[in-house]
């Protein structure tokens, strides 16, 4: 049963990268919405706080970049490509 | 005097008679200019059942027909070989058409549901993406069986021993494996079950290798070097990917109510609409990528067997093109069946839920098919789902109608193989090309009829909300 071994230790890297990109993304995207509500003063009843638009922007600029990401690769396996995380920072290189 | 050419369907034989030869020698059009090994779109004269067509002998026969190859392929018989050729391309459309239509919930089904999005704005969407990901597919594997079943050499090539006659043995196995997989994917439509479109084209070309070539010809488990074989590339990861999906989802709807506890309704339905078209967009562009090329993969696999393509590197752009359109009509056409199950049925969803689900999905599929363990997007997109639903506090779960889905998706590979062997035995008992029509003709019966019993109850984008308890059992 290698299939199962392969399986299993493949299985794991695909749950922590998907928590981080599928859980974490959206969480963020949260924070986003909150954020901007609270910039508007629509939490409680507290006033309007600008600071809270800026940082509710930000988030949604961090989790476009995830989208984008996303859409990097898609593009780049259509044309054999594939994303290398080798210096950290996504690069696009042969598969 | 102008005489009109016979029709071409009468004109299916493998050998040209000896009086339409001889008429052609006498008009000067043959020479003898083309090799045995161009010769690949009919049958060898190795008294491979076709006769002699009142040719003396078979080397006689023979030799006419390498004089017969330099005639412009346009003046040449239409052979069996070609005819099958055209049944598989078409049935691979059509395979790729329902691709379409079945997964359109995958992507759409929660905004549909959440009303992020108008139904046929969503199906609009979904089916331009899908087709602007088709194309995409600049570089697409030809070795799109070889997981599953060994009628492929590693650089996509058939398998020499599959091709002696005129390539009919293996286009015979691909047409009754893609049927396997339409009738299946119809009949799980018809039920509004979100069954998985790769399993059952898998499972189709599994049965009918299982009855062309016996047991050995499945790739079972792969040669041991990573994940490979039905087993590795095909069950595993569908036991595993609605765990995995699940347990993305559920966290993320989680995360995604605690962060947002006290803030206005108005801010979180319009923030999380947009996160729920974008996350779904992502899946249906992804979707466009891998299954398109699924059936690209299968085409060209066919011309390459009948010898009418010989390039490993690159696919006919006409099969792209052709592949784009069907699978982007087919997510358009939207099944709204299985949409209402995935939006309806499984999970009362909320807007934050469905930007959990979709984006839970769409992180699944990509980073899995960039680690190398691609996951079925079905499994994965109804996994999602019900992990929305268990993230939630308090939030509706039907287990009952997510139970008949895991029934679908255990019995999908099975079922898709056992029409696919019927469909090549019942080919095979009648023989030749008249067994391939008559395979043909009973999948286009089987279709008409599960559409005509889908009209009874129809579910289209006008009612495909309505609240689950009213429209009952289907």
């Amino acid at each position: 049963m290698h299939n199962l071994g392969f399986a299993l230790e493949e299985a794991w890297q695909v749950l922590i990268a998907s928590l981080l990109l599928g859980a974490g993304l959206p969480t963020l995207f949260a924070l986003g919405v909150r954020s901007l509500a609270y910039g508007a003063g629509a939490v409680g009843d507290r006033p309007a706080r600008p600071l809270g638009t800026v940082i509710g922007w930000l988030c949604f600029a961090v989790v476009l970049l995830g989208v984008a990401l996303g859409i990097t690769y898609i593009v780049a396996s259509g044309l054999g490509k594939t994303l290398s995380f080798e210096h950290i920072f996504p690069t696009i290189a042969d598969k | 005097m102008h005489t009109a050419p016979p029709p071409v369907a009468l004109q299916t034989r493998a050998v040209p008679s000896r009086e339409e030869v001889t008429s052609r020698v006498q008009k000067g059009v043959n020479s003898v200019q083309e090799t045995w090994s161009s010769w690949p779109r009919t049958s060898l004269p190795d008294g491979s059942g076709r006769g002699l067509n009142g040719w003396e002998t078979a080397a006689e026969q023979f030799r006419v027909r390498i004089r017969w190859a330099a005639v412009p392929r346009d003046d040449r018989l239409v052979t069996e070989t070609t005819v099958i050729l055209v049944l598989v391309i078409v049935t691979a459309l059509g395979f790729d058409f329902t691709n379409g239509f079945h997964d359109t919930a995958n992507a759409m089904a929660t905004s549909i549901a959440t009303r992020a999005l108008r139904p046929k704005v969503a199906v609009l969407l979904s089916g331009v993406l899908n087709l602007v990901g088709a194309f995409l597919s600049v570089e697409v594997a030809l070795t799109v069986t070889n997981a599953v079943v060994k009628i492929q050499n590693s650089n996509g090539t058939p398998k020499q021993e599959l091709l002696g006659n005129g390539g009919f043995d293996l286009l015979l196995i691909v047409l009754a494996g893609l049927v396997g997989g339409i009738v299946w994917n119809l009949l799980t439509w018809l039920l509004g079950l979100p069954s998985s479109s790769s399993h059952a084209l898998f499972g189709g070309l599994v049965g009918a290798t299982i009855a062309g070539l016996g047991w050995s010809g499945v790739n079972w488990n792969g040669d041991g070097d990573g994940l490979d074989g039905l087993v590795g590339k095909v069950l595993l990861p569908a036991v595993m990917s609605p765990v995995i999906a699940g347990i993305v989802a559920a966290t993320g709807t989680w995360l995604i109510y605690r962060v947002t506890v006290g803030v206005a309704q108005r801010f979180t339905d319009n923030g999380f609409r947009w996160g729920q078209i974008g996350s779904a967009s992502l899946v249906s562009l992804a979707h466009g990528t891998n299954d398109a090329q699924k059936t690209m993969g299968v085409i060209t696999l066919a011309l390459i067997a009948a010898g009418d393509w010989t390039d490993t590197g690159n696919i006919p752009f006409w099969v792209k093109a052709s592949c784009a359109l069907a699978i982007a009509l087919g997510t358009y056409l939207g099944g709204w069946r299985i949409i209402r199950t995935v939006g309806k049925g499984l999970v009362e969803i909320a807007p934050p839920q469905g930007m959990a689900a979709e984006s839970g999905s769409a992180a699944v599929i990509l980073v899995s098919s960039h680690l190398g363990f691609a996951l079925s997007t079905t499994h994965v997109a109804t996994g999602s789902i019900l992990g929305t639903g268990v993230g939630k506090r308090g939030a509706l779960v039907r287990w009952a109608v997510a139970g008949r889905m895991v029934l679908a998706w255990l019995t999908t590979l099975p079922a898709a193989a056992v029409v696919g062997a019927v469909m090549w035995w019942l080919a095979h008992v009648i023989g030749g090309l008249a067994g391939a029509l008559v395979v043909f003709v009973v999948l286009v019966l089987l279709a008409g009829y599960m559409y005509l019993r889908s009209r009874r109850q129809p579910v289209d984008h006008t009612n495909v909300n309505e609240d689950w308890a009213g429209l009952a059992r289907r």
